[in-house]
């Protein structure tokens, strides 16, 4: 039996409803809709009136697509959505871009104290964020990236997180891989770039999935680091929307759904990259 | 089937002592330039900051520009902080319980949607739902469930005749709600780096396995357990570290380090004297003591694991 | 793009990234060159949102800005910071630890020792006439004043009171004839209006500097102080701080108040819902009331007093105050004065703007309480009892610094929220606050 239907069969089989599945799918169901709870309260917030806004009724009681609409017009969240979508875009391809280089080396080739820059590299993990913000504010300022788009990408790029996972993907990848392309004289970047990333598709979805969600979020850094209303991410958007004493909370409701929606979309779409791209790791 | 039965042998074959040198040169060169941008963006973006943070542990800081040497008096000084010793307790509570549970759901998860059921897509994407809620929300949408006589659950245990539970403003509870809601909140980010580590593992053993007569117990102890040891070991190390170093967020909405201080872990404990305090000096020093100890713990397991690579060479 | 980008930071990493390193953070004070605008932080304006209320206080510091400007005045730049009043916002602390504070704020009372004891506090005395001085009650400037010197200038007064739910009471079969005058009385009251999802009395539970100012009232009321202003030795292992954690510690104890904040804190929403009946909270609410639910029937009660005790509640409010490390702190003084701080006929109308039309709360100053009358905002009869009623017993925020504010916050939490003992706990914060005075520099605590 090749490698390849042995794959096929386990991932590409029947979705049958036999009894265990049908278990599987009852626990997974139930489990699923403990989770997506909330998220399901704050969706019915947000097409809930003022008035009913606290009122813990699932359903509200005359649904509207007012707050939407405020959401849009009231503050220029369009805007704001697209800065969020440039930069998380921007840090996730240049991040999954330089880790994978990075991990490669540091997983794959051969060189003095590898394992020492490994271990400094992860060391860079430790950081406790309230006592790095600081000095780290004081870098962008001398760099001159406070109030740009460079200060909001530049920095969150850099990241053991990713550099560690790749790594730890790629020193379990059989050596023999790159051995066959080195006899035939390719070059290390040519290994890494037609060898090693195909092969790393569904670690780097996962990553993608990381980063990308992980600068949509991003609320104390953005908020620290820019004062331009231009360059509003959407995360201050909906903060924009709690004021001093009484929050409009119909509407922070409305401006998270709208910005949960891309990530969802991203999710949906990069899922199946992580679980089907074993197709193309069907030759190990 | 050969090639993938030889990855656990780390056989390689030897080669000739010239061409070893010459590749070996050019795998530096390589090498080189792969670890060029990451290493000097994490020079400048992190490794600075955290030295002129171990550095600002030696002065005292007033948060104004007002600086002035101190010596070890901050270090000295947490020795005798009764908050800092009940921070540090409530913070190895927390790791304890919450690391183990991470693991294990993360896991759980892991295998449930890796499987071949139905509708596994959606149970996918539900179990990973909570990442993509806005922070400024999660109170919010959690008072829906939580909240004290309102809340659903409040509700529902009224209805059992069990009144007066309040999950976050009771000092015994609050820290338990505290780890449900994390675990809730992170148990999707686990499950995807399980799922990814899943897919690396040639599906031939389980096949081979199969033909064996193992059963789904054997295969999981025998072949998953083994095989997936490097993602293990990534998500113990890296969801102490998390653990230890984030959590604020949702500290901030859900307790503010309340009730009477039983959530107040470490990194918030940190954050109130550098930010609140405005003393720069003090929590810098806290920040590198636990740096020190996350080096000393992780360095322990890169020792005990080979940095991690396990049965594997390179 | 993505290359150049690497390229161009490898770059300045060399040149720049041991310079970051030797700066510590006593680094030099550059930012925007020395002709731009001053920038002046602050959470109304320039703001988006088209809400009459919001729109009204974004025009009000937009059109100060303009007048100073046509006057001659060097340009200042209004920066609107978002989530700038939330208690975790990082933003400021950020700023000034790096040198790089706005030449101008607004500051709360919490803050006000810790800037100026940090030396970032410019004095505006010399910009202020004597007659603007007597024009602003004691109260609003005493606790920005040290050793007879200004150092803020408050914009508002924001008085704490009960907010009551009118249907609540009449779901238990009461009238406003049944509110209490006594803390008895109230938490008896607390209790009948618990029922199913109704908080009866709902008072602070978060810690933080708010609970505190929240606190100080009920402590006050008995003769009770944290630090004694004339000995500036601690004063909380006294009989009335005893008295008053004892009430924080009954209030959940027999189940008058809650552990949580209904509505996640969100007091219009919890009265419009049936989630609360009382709340302990300050006059904004009167505003987000009119703005959010105009037509609920709500209203508002002087805090009751223990036995013997006196009417005295707690002031908040925000204050301008001006970097004397910026860039032209005289020019950003003179702003501050002109605006608010001057008997011109400008200035007063500023603050009727303000105070009567665009937030609706208490004025700073007596002329513009004169001026506005009961006009705008104050046709509001709840407005109108919290300026003759609850202002007149009210006493300033102090300013207390972090250690201090924290031994009392401890305090609170542990009786109301862990069932501690209020004697032995006011013993404790009384030890803390004592052996934190010894060693403490800063300016006079009152």
């Amino acid at each position: 039996m090749t490698a390849d239907t042995a794959t096929t069969t386990r991932y590409r089989g029947e979705r049958r409803w036999t009894p265990r599945n049908v278990l599987l799918v009852v626990v997974g169901l139930l489990v699923g809709a403990l989770t997506v709870f909330p998220l399901v309260w704050m969706l019915s917030g947000a097409f809930k009136t003022v008035d009913e806004v606290n009122d813990p009724a699932l359903i509200p009681a005359s649904p509207t697509w007012e707050n939407f609409t405020y959401v849009f017009t009231q503050v220029p969240f369009a805007r704001y959505l697209l800065n969020s979508l440039l930069v998380a875009g921007a840090v996730t391809l240049i991040a999954l871009w330089f880790h994978s280089m990075a991990a490669y080396a540091l997983a794959r080739l051969q060189f003095p104290g590898r394992e020492k820059l490994f271990a400094a590299i992860f060391a860079t993990l430790l950081v406790s964020l309230p006592v790095v913000m600081i000095p780290t504010f004081l870098v962008i300022r001398t760099l001159g990236l406070l109030d740009s788009y460079a200060g909001l990408i530049v920095p969150a790029i850099f990241n053991a997180f990713g550099i560690f996972l790749l790594r730890q993907f790629y020193i379990s990848l059989p050596p023999e891989l790159e051995e066959a392309a080195l006899v035939d004289g390719a070059s290390y970047w040519r290994i890494y770039r037609s060898i090693i990333v195909p092969l790393s598709r569904p670690i780097l979805a996962a990553l993608a999935v990381f980063f990308f969600l992980a600068n949509w979020n991003a609320f104390v850094w953005p908020l620290t680091i820019t004062s331009d209303p231009d360059l509003r991410v959407v995360q201050l958007g909906i903060a924009l929307f709690q004021q001093q004493y009484a929050s409009d909370w119909n509407y922070v409701l409305a401006a998270s759904t709208v910005a949960a929606l891309p990530t969802l979309l991203v999710f949906f779409f990069f899922q199946r990259q992580i679980v089907e791209s074993i197709k193309s790791a069907g030759f190990k | 089937m050969t090639l993938a039965l030889s990855r656990t042998a780390g056989r390689r074959a030897p080669a000739a002592p010239a061409t070893k040198a010459q590749a070996l040169r050019s795998q530096r060169r390589a090498a080189f330039w792969f670890l060029l941008p990451d290493t000097l963006g994490l020079l400048v973006f992190v490794a600075i900051p955290m030295l002129l943070s171990v550095l600002l542990g030696f002065f005292a800081v007033d948060g104004f520009g007002n600086i002035s040497f101190a010596g070890v008096d901050n270090y000295v000084r947490m020795g005798s902080d009764p908050q800092f010793w009940r921070s540090v307790q409530i913070t190895l509570t927390y790791l304890v319980v919450l690391v183990p549970l991470l693991y294990v759901v993360g896991l759980a998860l892991a295998l449930l949607v890796q499987q071949r059921i139905p509708l596994v897509g959606l149970i996918r994407s539900m179990l990973f739902v909570p990442y993509v809620i806005s922070l400024v929300v999660v109170a919010l949408v959690w008072e829906f469930i939580l909240g004290e006589r309102t809340g659903v659950l409040a509700q529902l245990l009224a209805a059992l005749g069990i009144e007066g539970v309040s999950f976050l403003g009771d000092p015994t509870l609050a820290l338990g709600t505290v780890i449900v809601v994390t675990l809730w909140f992170q148990m999707g980010y686990y499950m995807i780096i399980f799922l990814a580590g899943l897919q690396d593992i040639p599906g031939e053993y389980y096949e081979a396995a199969r033909i064996d007569g193992a059963s789904a117990w054997q295969r999981l102890l025998l072949i998953t357990m083994p095989l997936l040891r490097p993602t293990s070991f990534f998500v113990i190390v890296t969801a102490t570290v998390s653990v230890i170093t984030g959590g604020l967020d949702l500290i901030f909405v859900l307790t503010g380090g309340g009730p009477a201080g039983s959530t107040s872990l470490l990194i918030y404990f940190v954050y109130e004297q550098a930010f609140l305090f405005g003393d720069l000096g003090y929590a810098a020093a806290i920040g590198s003591v636990l740096t020190l100890v996350l080096l000393a713990w992780t360095g322990l397991m890169f020792a005990v694991t080979r940095g991690g690579r396990f049965d594997h060479d390179s | 793009m993505t290359t150049s980008l690497s390229r161009r930071d490898a770059l300045r990493v060399g040149v720049l990234g041991t310079a970051a390193a030797g700066l510590g953070l006593a680094g030099c004070s550059s930012g925007s060159s020395a002709s731009s605008p001053l920038q002046f932080w602050q959470q109304y304006a320039p703001a988006t949102q088209t809400e009459p209320n919001l729109v009204a206080q974004n025009d009000w510091f937009l059109d100060a800005v303009a007048r100073w400007q046509q006057a001659g005045g060097r340009p200042i730049e209004p920066v609107f910071i978002p989530a700038y009043t939330d208690p975790t916002n990082t933003r400021l602390a950020t700023a000034f630890a790096s040198n790089a504070g706005p030449d101008l704020f607004l500051i709360s009372p919490g803050d006000f020792l810790r800037y100026y004891n940090g030396g970032v506090l410019e004095d505006l005395t010399p910009y202020l006439d004597d007659d603007v001085v007597e024009d602003y009650y004691p109260e609003a400037l005493a606790t920005r004043t040290i050793d007879g010197r200004i150092y803020g200038l408050p914009m508002e007064q924001e008085p704490l009171a009960i907010f009551y739910d009118v249907a609540a009471l009449e779901d238990a079969g009461l009238s406003e004839a049944d509110l209490p005058s006594t803390w008895e009385d109230m938490l008896e009251l607390g209790r009948r209006l618990t029922t199913g999802q109704r908080a009866g009395l709902v008072l602070d539970t978060t810690p933080s500097y708010y609970q505190n100012f929240t606190f100080y009232p009920w402590m006050w009321q008995g003769g009770g102080e944290v630090v004694d202003p004339g000995t500036q030795r601690s004063g909380f292992a006294s009989d009335a701080v005893v008295q008053a954690l004892q009430l924080y510690s009954d209030s959940v104890s027999t189940g008058a108040a809650p552990r949580t904040l209904p509505a996640a804190g969100d007091v219009v929403g919890a009265f419009r819902n049936g989630f609360a009946a009382m709340w302990q909270t300050g006059v904004w609410q009167v505003e987000a009331f009119a703005q959010n639910a105009p037509d609920h029937e709500y209203g508002v009660l002087t805090l009751p007093t223990p036995p013997g005790g006196e009417a005295v509640t707690s002031l908040g409010g925000w204050a301008f105050v001006v970097n004397s490390k910026g860039r032209d702190p005289e020019a950003a003084a003179q702003f501050t004065a002109a605006t608010i701080g001057s008997m011109s006929q400008e200035s007063i109308d500023a603050g009727v703007q303000w105070n009567g039309v665009g937030k609706g709360n208490i004025p700073a100053r007596r002329s513009v309480t004169e001026a506005i009358g009961d006009t705008g905002a104050f046709e509001n009869p709840w407005l109108q009892y919290f300026r003759d009623e609850v202002l007149p017993g009210g006493r300033g925020e102090p300013r207390y610094p972090p250690p201090v504010l924290k031994a009392v916050s401890n305090a609170i939490q542990a009786v109301q929220l862990a069932g501690a003992d209020p004697v032995e706990q006011a013993e404790t914060a009384h030890r803390a606050i004592e052996s934190y005075l010894v060693t403490y520099e800063g300016a006079e605590l009152r």
